[in-house]
């Protein structure tokens, strides 16, 4: 075959058509992302702010630390979570509650949450007075409480007032003790605990999930979806082969 | 390389894309286990990012492919220029989800990035095959031209048109 000149003229076109394209289905994936999200964030409750005091989703659930549920239970989930990540918190809000009503409360399951702050600041202000919460075993319904009211990313959504509105609603639970104990030494031991956890299990984005025997060897599962069916067959599939 | 064998070759890798892309949306449709050891491409796939207005951005990838796929398998100047054309919007778009995974979703799809490395080479390919594109049949052959015999043994003059330069002819 002989090669012909190269035609500039015949290449700027294709080039020209092609930057066209592209940008129109830039610009296309980015308004409808936008509509995602603000659908998304239209569909998040926004009043009342916080849960009143003993509808918590947690309520009459045991809680030690991070875990949630009786330490007998057969079966552990440990969930790897940003307290920013936008998909953790959808996750939080739809098939958490369901989780707790179908396999915590019956005690089949026990969920430990560890907590990751890779986002930005306001992660790790969320997640030391989470952590701080769990060394009072109520870990959960501040974890909870922030996902009901997750902000834009690093907008500075984690303020002492929203802390202070959330562990109000938490009989036992001290918001100004909360909010000086989240700087102290004490949480780090814990926030490092999660961190290795999550490099040892391969965790590479949240939400992530390990699911096995409580005490036992736990499996990194895959999740089809954040709704609940998206986790529950391989819940089912765990409680049916013990 | 021959343009047949740039067009086989680009054929081959649209192909494989169109698999790629079918599972994910077999797997987006049906709620089927995705299989993936990153970790990320459940991620990515329920970000918002994966879907333009309602469809699957698997499925505009899938009928890229197979534009590409028909482009490729298409003789001619207009098929070489569409399949360029797709190939390197696809190249530009899948850049930009690249760019989606890493910096606004955090995760990264395997599934995705096999996809971009095949929209890459289909890119490369269908550059290629512009650039060697064979002469077009219109163009007039500039070899010197022998005169006709007529039925009767003498030889046609030739118009002045048809002669070969002067400075290939000899004297006597």
């Amino acid at each position: 075959m002989r090669r012909l000149p190269y035609s500039r003229h015949r290449f700027t076109v294709v080039i020209a058509a092609a930057v066209a394209i592209a940008t129109i289905l830039i610009a296309a994936s980015q308004v409808s992302a936008r509509g995602a999200e603000q659908q998304a964030t239209a569909a998040t409750p926004s009043e009342p702010r916080v849960s009143p005091p003993g509808t918590s989703f947690a309520a009459g659930i045991s809680q030690h630390g991070a875990a949630l549920g009786s330490p007998s239970a057969p079966l552990t989930l440990v969930e790897y979570a940003d307290l920013q990540c936008p998909y953790c918190g959808q996750w939080s809000r739809e098939t958490l509650p369901v989780l707790v009503d179908r396999y915590v409360r019956p005690g089949k399951l026990r969920i430990v949450f560890n907590g990751m702050a890779f986002v930005g600041p306001d992660s790790d202000r969320a997640l030391r007075t989470a952590v701080a919460a769990g060394r009072h075993d109520h870990l959960w319904e501040v974890v909870h409480g922030l996902y009901e009211n997750q902000g834009a990313e690093n907008s500075g959504w984690v303020t002492d007032e929203l802390i202070g509105e959330i562990v109000a609603r938490v009989p036992g639970l001290d918001a100004r003790a909360l909010l000086d104990e989240r700087w102290t030494d004490s949480v780090d031991p814990e926030i490092r605990r999660a961190s290795a956890a999550a490099s040892a299990a391969g965790v590479k984005s949240t939400p992530s999930f390990q699911l096995g025997p409580t005490g036992g060897r736990l499996e990194l599962i895959s999740v089809t979806s954040l709704a609940p069916d998206g986790i529950v067959p391989a819940i089912e599939r765990a409680l049916g082969t013990r | 390389m021959s343009e047949r064998r740039l067009r086989l070759a680009s054929q081959v890798i649209a192909l494989l894309g169109t698999a790629i892309t079918a599972y994910l949306l077999y797997v987006r449709q049906t709620g089927a286990g995705l299989a993936c050891t990153t970790g990320g491409c459940e991620t990515v796939q329920n970000s918002p990012y994966a879907e333009l207005f309602g469809m699957p951005v698997a499925a505009l990838g899938l009928v890229g492919f197979l534009g590409v796929f028909a482009a490729a398998a298409a003789p001619g100047g207009w098929a070489r220029l569409t399949q360029a054309t797709l190939a390197i919007s696809a190249l530009l778009f899948s850049a930009y989800l690249i760019y989606t995974q890493i910096v606004l979703i955090g995760a990264i799809c395997e599934w995705c990035l096999a996809g971009d490395v095949l929209i890459s080479a289909l890119a490369a390919l269908a550059i290629l095959r512009l650039r060697l594109t064979p002469l077009p049949p219109a163009i007039p052959s500039r070899a010197p031209q022998h005169p006709k015999r007529r039925p009767n043994g003498s030889r046609t003059s030739l118009s002045r048109a048809n002669r070969p330069p002067a400075r290939v002819r000899h004297k006597r």
